[in-house]
């Protein structure tokens, strides 16, 4: 599902060249739920953002699925993002819609029949224990529910992949746990879960591969 | 991309203009002075247009004789004259027939020129042909028709036809000018109050550019956001112009009839109404596109 060889990323900060990854090399396969783990500035954010094309390397070669995003067009950036869900540290959920709204948004901008979408945006929010709070704005939200609904907005689509950059940075770690435990849910159905945290323990108690990094280097990796 | 999608962003194209605000509404009333301007110098010079082409086809070269010919002779001459190239029509007015206009014109006094030997000369009224009723080749003509050993004199031209020709040029010109700028006005208000949405909306257009939606289709509402302004503000100039001409006319028209000899004035043409309001759509559509967001 997801390949990288020899990748590094150099940004330019003016005249400084910054390193923000060093010749990672790693793959997942299909179906796998892997952990991303370092302290804050280890490389977890900027290797998601390759991952999902927000981002070039500076060298090496990366593949998801199907696609090379080492030469992929801009024009097919759109075809493999929705292929995939994206979960961030802030929750990015639209203030002036409501849950439901949100979800249905994804939707709607992407071209889902009619009456497919409501059906699909409760099942995603029942997915992710959200039914009741639908009709709430982000506002109203506790920072928990606000990850769920950001969860349940990645997962409507149905993606293959799930890309999680500190989904729990926020959070307590009760709700932290609630939120690993929902991931692991998704992944149970058959969705490939890659998850970015610097919370060791937490992600210790998934009991999942680990790959830990550490001023952009891999410098452990147990699967 | 489906119906219910274009649906969507079409109803978020309408919600966005509402958002907008007043900076939406000055960029249609932009456009409407815009369009308003031109569209008036254009019904203006479509007038003038139209006196310049009736004139055209009125004028004529009279070719006065020295000696009235045989009527055996008045067709030969006619023939030479034709083989001179750009006359549509000639017509052979006689000595007698001369004496009969100006009677009919001089009306009671008519009895004062029946007491005189008939002074007036023979002539031909020769009408140039469209293609040749410029100045350069109407001055061409009366030279080649000047030369003939029976004609004593020539009198025509098209040169006041020509300069009648040539401010209508430049009203269109002055018209395009002072449109042309208040157009650019227009696509700069339109691409603010664009850019404002974009601002407004960039956490959506994020949330959309991640989930995968094509930049084509999230700039569509956006150009859809521009047309519908420039659409609007066309209608608006369209109205106006109506308005405008429905008011003016009783007053205007009559001025029109006695300086430009035109019996009625005319309104804008179908074509034209419709590049008016096409042209306020694509003005939109430039606006629309031209604004700058993250992409």
């Amino acid at each position: 599902m997801i390949a990288l060889h020899r990748v590094s990323k150099v940004f330019r900060v003016g005249p400084v060249k910054v390193p923000a990854l060093s010749d990672v090399s790693f793959k997942i396969g299909k179906g796998e739920f892997a952990v991303l783990c370092g302290p804050s500035g280890a490389g977890k954010t900027t290797l998601l953002r390759l991952l999902y094309r927000d981002e070039l390397p500076t060298e090496g070669r990366i593949d998801v699925a199907d696609y090379n995003l080492t030469s992929l067009p801009r024009s097919e950036v759109p075809a493999l993002r929705r292929a995939m869900g994206i979960v961030f540290q802030d929750a990015k959920l639209l203030p002036g819609r409501t849950v439901y709204e949100n979800i249905a948004f994804v939707l709607r901008v992407l071209g889902t029949p009619r009456p497919e979408i409501t059906p699909r945006a409760f099942g995603a929010l029942k997915a992710v224990g959200l039914s009741a709070r639908a009709q709430a704005y982000p506002a109203q939200l506790s920072q928990g529910e606000a990850q769920r609904a950001a969860l349940a907005r990645a997962i409507v689509k149905e993606p293959m992949l799930l890309l999680a950059d500190e989904p729990t940075g926020n959070l307590d770690e009760g709700i932290a746990s609630e939120i690993f435990d929902l991931l692991k849910d998704i992944w149970s159905r058959g969705t490939t879960v890659l998850l970015a945290t610097h919370q060791a323990a937490l992600a210790e108690r998934l009991n999942r591969r680990t790959l830990v990094f550490q001023g952009g280097r891999l410098v452990k990796d147990d699967g | 991309m489906t119906a219910s999608v274009l649906g969507f962003l079409a109803g978020e194209a309408l919600r966005d203009l509402v958002r907008a605000g007043w900076i939406a509404i000055s960029s249609v009333l932009l456009t409407t002075l815009s369009l308003l301007t031109i569209g008036g110098f254009w019904v203006f010079s479509t007038n003038l247009g139209d006196a310049v082409a009736r004139w055209r086809e009125q004028l004529r070269v009279i070719v006065y004789l020295k000696e009235e010919p045989a009527p055996a002779a008045v067709g030969a001459l006619m023939d030479r004259i034709r083989s001179e190239g750009g006359v549509a029509r000639i017509e052979f007015v006689s000595k007698a027939e001369a004496l009969r206009r100006l009677k009919r014109e001089l009306g009671a006094q008519a009895a004062v020129a029946g007491m005189l030997p008939n002074p007036l000369p023979a002539s031909l009224e020769v009408t140039p042909r469209a293609s040749a009723s410029t100045p350069d080749a109407t001055g061409a003509l009366i030279q080649r028709l000047a030369s003939m050993p029976e004609v004593s004199e020539v009198q025509g031209g098209t040169e006041w036809v020509e300069r009648l020709a040539q401010f209508q040029r430049l009203l269109q010109l002055i018209g395009l000018g002072i449109g042309g700028v208040l157009v650019l006005a227009a696509v700069l208000t339109v691409t603010t109050a664009t850019t404002l949405v974009l601002y407004a909306r960039r956490d959506e257009l994020d949330i959309m550019r991640l989930v995968g939606v094509p930049e084509a289709v999230i700039r569509l509402p956006l150009l859809l956001q521009g047309i519908g302004q420039g659409l609007l503000g066309a209608i608006l100039a369209l109205l106006g112009l109506i308005v405008g001409y429905r008011l003016a006319r009783p007053g205007v028209e009559p001025l029109v009839s006695l300086t430009l000899g035109l019996p009625h004035m005319t309104f804008l043409s179908g074509t034209a109404i419709v590049t008016l309001l096409g042209s306020g759509a694509l003005l939109g559509a430039v606006g629309g596109w031209l604004a700058k967001g993250r992409s």
